[in-house]
């Protein structure tokens, strides 16, 4: 069985086509320019995942009881999970290959979500990456999930954002935990409050640009911009309910429409973070290298079973 | 427990399809819009004529984490079931799950937004993107216990399989 490929005349063709709501295959004769950016798009999304899984990874042993445990094991295994998903996406579309990608992020060369090259200081700090970070990174995916152009990267989103949907109700389930403790537990929430407030509304990234491709060809369905406001509305009364402030001296609400504002954000730890020059940057994707040649063997038998497999079925 | 000996009268019997209903909109944290009657979640419903009712519910895994929130929403589904006045859910280690506990509902479901497929008696795949049978196992670990990666040929699609 084929399909048959489509193709475009040209770009405004391509565009008029997405604009009708079409939805790119792999079988198409994709225009390169929108190869290009979707390639590195769904490659940051991998990179971000398995990154993120690595963190969960360092909590199994430190998290507080069995079913908490249980609970990292499982959220470790989706996050790792989802990258292996998005890279097999992301290798089919012929600009790197798998290893290449994985090559670049371990030798520092590539991207990841500015989230992970900060360092979890405390069992805290990893509460508010489930319910802060995990909260901005769903909000984004559904954005993209929402008018999504590229068909393959849909499908595998609509199964993330199931997921991640579900791991934001395991962090506002330990944040209440926090929130309704001791006076303690209480304060290291805020103190890790402090630490990952202004990296999880900079997750959003600086505004897009009116021309951004990625908009134009229906990959993000809102401005970064439209997100984060978004999210600062939803989740500043949330923490404010629950007893804790948000570290932002210069934080205000319009009395008339009750929008907060936040004080003028300071881009310089993001641009930091992608040039891998972040807090905690060089440590985690040393880690990561490590991780991945010490389980070098298990890829090595893997594919020495296979190879087996294939002997044996063409000798039969 | 019902009396057996007593055997169910017209109100219980009412009152546990009251209680069937309302765990029909129980949905599963990782498949937001399928419900846990058609992932065959629900083995048992009893409700006493006190109104007491007790769901037996059997895991796919048995290490799933979704175990607690699945218990949590039963429970908040079933205690606002007029005349239940207690919800007790059970997790049962028998039966063991297994994919033929699921509905067509559930499947068509898992095939059309999910992108997850059922293996066939015979052990192949079909696609549930491009309807081809081109598709090959990638590897027995995927995102959750109870799915493995596939990948199909012919539209390059990643497929899942719930098994």
């Amino acid at each position: 069985m084929t399909i048959a490929q489509r193709s475009w005349n040209d770009l405004d063709d391509f565009q008029t086509f997405i604009d009708d709501g079409g939805i790119v295959e792999p079988t198409d004769d994709i225009p390169e320019a929108y190869r290009d950016e979707v390639f590195r798009f769904i490659e940051f999304h991998a990179n971000s995942e398995l990154m993120g899984g690595l963190t969960e990874r360092d909590w199994i042993p430190k998290a507080p009881g069995l079913r908490l445990k249980q609970i990292f094991l499982a959220k470790t295994q989706d996050e790792i999970g989802h990258a292996h998903l998005l890279y097999m996406v992301a290798a089919d579309m012929g600009v790197k290959s798998r290893s290449e990608m994985l090559e670049q992020l371990f030798d520092g060369r590539s991207r990841f979500h500015n989230v992970f090259h900060y360092q979890a200081v405390t069992w805290a700090d990893q509460i508010a990456i489930a319910y802060l970070v995990d909260a901005a990174a769903f909000a984004s995916q559904r954005a993209v999930f929402a008018e999504c152009s590229y068909g393959p990267y849909k499908r595998v989103l609509k199964r993330i954002i199931a997921e991640e949907g579900f791991h934001m109700r395991h962090g506002e389930e330990m944040l209440l935990r926090l929130a309704e403790g001791t006076p303690v537990q209480r304060e290291m929430f805020q103190a890790a409050l402090d630490r990952w407030w202004w990296p999880a509304v900079q997750l959003f990234g600086p505004d897009s640009a009116p021309d951004d491709p990625l908009l134009a060809w229906k990959i993000k369905s809102q401005r970064n911009e439209v997100l984060r406001d978004a999210y600062v509305q939803k989740y500043v009364p949330l923490l404010q309910g629950y007893g804790f402030a948000i570290p932002d001296e210069h934080l205000t609400q319009d009395p008339d429409t009750g929008k907060w504002q936040t004080s003028e954000i300071d881009w310089e730890p993001l641009k930091a973070t992608m040039r891998n020059g972040g807090p905690d940057s060089r440590r985690r994707i040393a880690t990561a290298a490590t991780n991945w040649s010490d389980t070098a063997w298990v890829r090595d038998a893997l594919d020495v079973a296979a190879h087996a497999r294939t002997a044996n079925e063409t000798a039969a | 427990m019902t009396d057996l000996a007593a055997g169910p009268t017209v109100e219980t019997r009412e009152l546990t399809s009251a209680v069937r209903t309302a765990l029909g909109t129980v949905t599963d944290p990782e498949y937001p819009d399928i419900s846990i009657v058609d992932l065959g979640l629900v083995e048992q419903v009893n409700v006493t004529p006190d109104g007491h009712a007790t769901v037996g519910l059997i895991p796919t895994f048995s290490s799933c984490p979704a175990l607690a929130m699945i218990a949590t929403d039963v429970s908040s589904a079933v205690e606002v079931v007029p005349g239940i006045t207690d919800t007790s859910v059970i997790w049962l280690s028998t039966p063991v799950w297994s994919v033929d506990r699921t509905s067509l509902t559930a499947r068509r479901q898992l095939e059309s937004s999910y992108t997850v497929v059922l293996r066939r008696k015979d052990g192949t795949l079909r696609c549930p993107v491009c309807g081809s049978d081109q598709v090959g196992d990638q590897s027995m670990a995927g995102p959750t216990r109870c799915r493995s990666v596939a990948w199909c040929e012919t539209c390059r699609n990643v497929v899942e399989v719930m098994r």
